[in-house]
């Protein structure tokens, strides 16, 4: 390949473009001024979020997962109930045979809370206090390895 | 190019996951159309449409519109009316890319419905650059996959447009036109462009004021004296008024995707979406020909006429 190709952008792999991720309300919280918040800075970083709205049954975010073809799932909550609600989407996941996209959580989560979520199959965890910044250099960080397991394989 | 080869690899890996599709793996289907959008599979797949037949002639609508006109929500009115004639349906959801980041906001599936058991629909959201007529990238050999996948039913809800964006009729075998009450006067109806092409226009929240005296001003206007008739539609979402009549209306609509006339404008579409991806793959030319420009001493018409020429030669 001459340098000039090498050189030449290519599509996808210079950015973030084509990285979907749904964000998605579960059960019965009607909080939703943060992952509004958090879905308009990953948009302005280049992701495709999609957003199904609020009061989803964990069943319902994994059929949006499914459909949509996303690697990852972003679930906020604000209801206290994420201890039984999170386990429940991510045996569904493995279930369907979804176990390859990756869920984070966000919303109001005490620290003690974190291990647990952690341990059942969760990748990462933004509490109160998380900030934007963190939040998309994650998913950016992401991205990029993503890509570049999939330039090597 | 690149683009334009296939390694056995590849293609073995797409055929199996067509044929799952093709037996109802939604999974697989899921896969295959985020692949589409990838000009590297492309080859295989054409190829693949062009070699097999679909069970059966999906019904493809457009329901377009400008933003907020309603589009979202009527299909998610939709959705169960055609479920419940035991039809199967599938949507393709237009949302907008944003031309300075690259990143979308995909939020039409808030309208719909989520059936967590029903395998009869599949909705799909799509990311849609700016410049494409209000259509996704790759937009008909995803219709495509879907046709195989054997959906009775495709709806492709367009971006929120204007009068000019047009290129969609050809992809598809009805264009249902929404439009929001109190949305223009009779002259903004005399206008040429997306209303001439609509198959049905339809008068949304036909439930708030304005609504009737819209409807009857498109009648007027549409339906003048010697010109074919078009009819105008008035329904309400938040009443649940008129959808039923809409549907079934589309179903009566001819198949007119599949004519002759039609394969041109396809290849136009097709052979545009081409050079589209091949200029934004090589926007570092751009700077190669303004050197050139000042060294030579091109005016504007002269440097651009040279790029297209550069963009079509260099590897």
């Amino acid at each position: 390949m001459s340098s000039d190709a090498m050189n030449a952008p290519r599509r996808g792999n210079m950015n973030t473009k084509n990285q979907r991720i749904v964000l998605a309300k579960v059960g019965l919280d009607g909080h939703d001024r943060g992952i509004k918040v958090v879905a308009r800075a990953l948009r302005d970083a280049g992701f495709e979020v999609i957003y199904p709205g609020l009061w989803l049954s964990p069943e319902a975010v994994v059929r949006v997962v499914a459909e949509e073809d996303a690697p990852w799932l972003g679930i906020s909550l604000l209801s206290g109930t994420h201890l039984v609600l999170v386990p429940k989407v991510l045996e569904l996941l493995r279930q369907q045979g979804l176990s390859h996209v990756r869920v984070v959580v966000g919303g109001t989560i005490p620290e003690e809370d974190v291990a647990p979520l952690l341990a059942c199959g969760v990748a990462k965890v933004f509490g109160p206090g998380s900030s934007l910044a963190d939040i998309v250099s994650y998913f950016k960080s992401e991205a990029y390895h993503e890509r570049t397991r999939c330039n090597s394989g | 190019m690149s683009a334009r080869d296939v390694t056995p690899d590849e293609s073995s890996e797409l055929q199996g996951l067509w044929q799952a599709a093709k037996q109802g793996d939604r999974r697989a289907l899921a896969r295959l159309l985020t692949l589409a959008g990838q000009s590297e599979h492309k080859p295989t797949l054409y190829r693949l449409l062009a070699h097999s037949s679909p069970p059966r002639s999906s019904l493809v609508s457009a329901i377009t519109g400008s933003p907020g006109a309603g589009k979202s929500s009527l299909i998610g009115k939709m959705l169960p009316l055609i479920r419940q004639q035991g039809h199967t349906v599938a949507v393709l959801a237009c949302d907008p890319r944003s031309p300075l980041t690259g990143g979308a906001l995909l939020g039409d599936r808030i309208r719909m419905p989520v059936t967590v058991e029903d395998q009869g629909i599949y909705i799909r959201s799509l990311a849609t650059p700016p410049g494409r007529q209000g259509i996704a990238e790759s937009l008909d050999i995803r219709v495509g996959i879907l046709e195989h996948s054997g959906f009775d039913w495709i709806l492709v809800e367009t971006v929120g447009v204007g009068q000019g964006d047009v290129a969609v009729r050809d992809l598809v075998d009805c264009v249902v036109l929404l439009i929001p009450p109190e949305s223009g006067d009779e002259i903004q109806w005399e206008k040429a462009g997306l209303l001439e092409l609509a198959d049905l226009v339809v008068v949304s929240k036909g439930d708030m004021p304005g609504a009737t005296r819209t409807a009857a001003q498109l009648q007027q206007t549409l339906n003048l004296p010697g010109f074919p008739p078009k009819q105008i539609l008035v329904v309400s979402v938040a009443r649940n008024l008129g959808i039923a009549e809409l549907v079934k209306q589309l179903h009566e609509q001819p198949r007119r995707r599949h004519a002759p006339e039609r394969r041109g404008q396809r290849l136009l579409l097709l052979a545009q979406e081409i050079l589209a991806e091949r200029f934004a793959e090589r926007k570092d030319l751009v700077q190669g020909v303004l050197a050139e420009a000042r060294r030579q001493g091109w005016d504007d018409w002269q440097a651009a006429n040279e790029l297209v020429h550069w963009l079509m030669t260099h590897e």
